[in-house]
């Protein structure tokens, strides 16, 4: 498992991480029931605090990515298609957001980023 | 693990209120400039001075000092001291098998020996990066529970505290607890799960480092943008010739109203810098 923390990245490093992770399991890398790193090791290999780790783990948890066994260890969960779908189409939305805030930042009115999309997507 | 509710201690012109907490299993950080009271807040929990009031909780029961038995379980560093320097680390380890009923002196050699410490030297020909390490590998081993680090890393190079600051992550689990003061923010950011930061001998922020980072930031303000923007999310600012150098705690409340406004991440340091020469708003 490969995972890089870029600490002048404005995106929080937990989410760094739980993104990183997520990614691989999306991709396959890491296959369900595969063990993640420990909490503390995985902050002494990235020179960070243990906290930070644990938070990466609950929010992939939450998500439903991983299961953490008491006492065992953090586990690569058994991931249907359905959240792999639901996955993909967030991302896809977090971008498009993106797209739309720029828009409005360079004074793009409403209409006129909906007349583009149309363009676009009839182009 | 440690808790310290109102602890006072009041001296000519300066007085520490300090309350604080050290939970099992984390590595909690002191930051302040020279003279807020860290070394005083160290000294109070060590027993080295005697607090005029307030309450103090080591391993869940309420002292004034620690006891006997308290100390055997806490390993310190303190900045300046060290031992004899006539001594070599050999008398330094007898010192020790004789101090503390839970020596590790397999432990001890080992972590000598991991760091390349010469034994038979004295340890007043020892480089300042040894000095450290060697300090530290005493605090260690006892197989205290907590470790009470003032400065550990002081006047080291970057090899030297990483290294340090991995020796204390291996040594740290669920159930010892580490409280460290450094000048240097970078160490704490990398190593601390939570900071207090201390100001004239009052605690004015408790936050988990993650959160200090990723959710406070550093507005940097011309005078225009300063006098037109919401300011319930400032925490601190600080007028400079160029402008206005605003703490933030949300700075995602920055981002997305003000996109035009230059925002930097928080840092321990932007943080001191600011809440230390600006005023608090």
């Amino acid at each position: 498992m490969r995972i890089i923390v870029n600490n002048s990245s404005m995106t929080p490093i937990y989410e760094q991480i739980a993104g990183q992770i997520k990614q691989m399991i999306t991709d396959g890398g890491l296959v369900s029931g595969t063990a993640l790193p420990s909490v503390r090791t995985l902050a002494k290999d990235l020179r960070i605090s243990s906290l930070t780790v644990k938070k990466s783990y609950d929010a992939l948890e939450k998500e439903g990515y991983v299961i953490t066994v008491h006492g065992k260890g953090t586990f690569v969960a058994d991931t249907n298609a359905a959240l792999m779908e639901e996955e993909h189409r967030k991302q896809l939305e977090k971008r498009m957001e993106e797209v739309i805030r720029e828009g409005r930042v360079c004074g793009l009115s409403d209409e006129e980023l909906r007349e583009l999309f149309e363009i676009i997507l009839t182009g | 693990m440690i808790r310290l509710d109102g602890l006072t201690k009041n001296y000519d012109n300066f007085s520490l209120n300090c309350t604080l907490e050290v939970k099992p299993g984390n590595i909690t950080g002191l930051v302040g400039v020279n003279g807020a009271g860290k070394s005083t807040t160290f000294k109070s929990i060590l027993g080295l001075v005697k607090p005029d009031g307030g309450r103090m909780t080591i391993f869940g029961r309420e002292v004034t000092e620690p006891s006997p038995e308290d100390k055997e379980d806490i390993g310190f560093v303190m900045s300046g001291a060290c031992f004899c320097e006539e001594f070599n680390v050999k008398k330094i380890k007898k010192i020790l098998e004789a101090s503390y009923k839970n020596f590790d002196g397999e432990y001890f050699d080992s972590l000598c020996e991991k760091f390349s410490m010469p034994t038979d030297k004295k340890t007043k020909e020892f480089s300042t990066g040894m000095k450290a390490r060697l300090k530290l590998i005493t605090a260690m081993s006892h197989n205290a529970k907590l470790l009470i680090l003032d400065e550990p890393t002081a006047g080291l190079d970057v090899l030297a505290r990483n290294e340090l600051l991995d020796m204390l992550r291996d040594y740290t689990d669920e159930n010892r607890s580490v409280l460290i003061s450094s000048h240097i923010s970078s160490d704490l950011e990398g190593i601390c799960d939570d900071i207090y930061v201390i100001h004239e001998g009052s605690i004015i922020l408790h936050e988990e480092t993650d959160v200090i980072i990723d959710e406070f930031g550093m507005l940097k303000l011309d005078r225009r943008q300063y006098e037109d923007i919401d300011k319930k999310h400032i925490v601190y600012v600080l007028e400079g010739n160029n402008g206005f150098d605003c703490i933030t705690d949300n700075r995602q409340f920055y981002e997305d109203n003000y996109p035009d406004i230059i925002i930097e991440k928080g840092s321990i340091d932007s943080f001191l810098n600011v809440a230390e020469r600006g005023a608090r708003i």
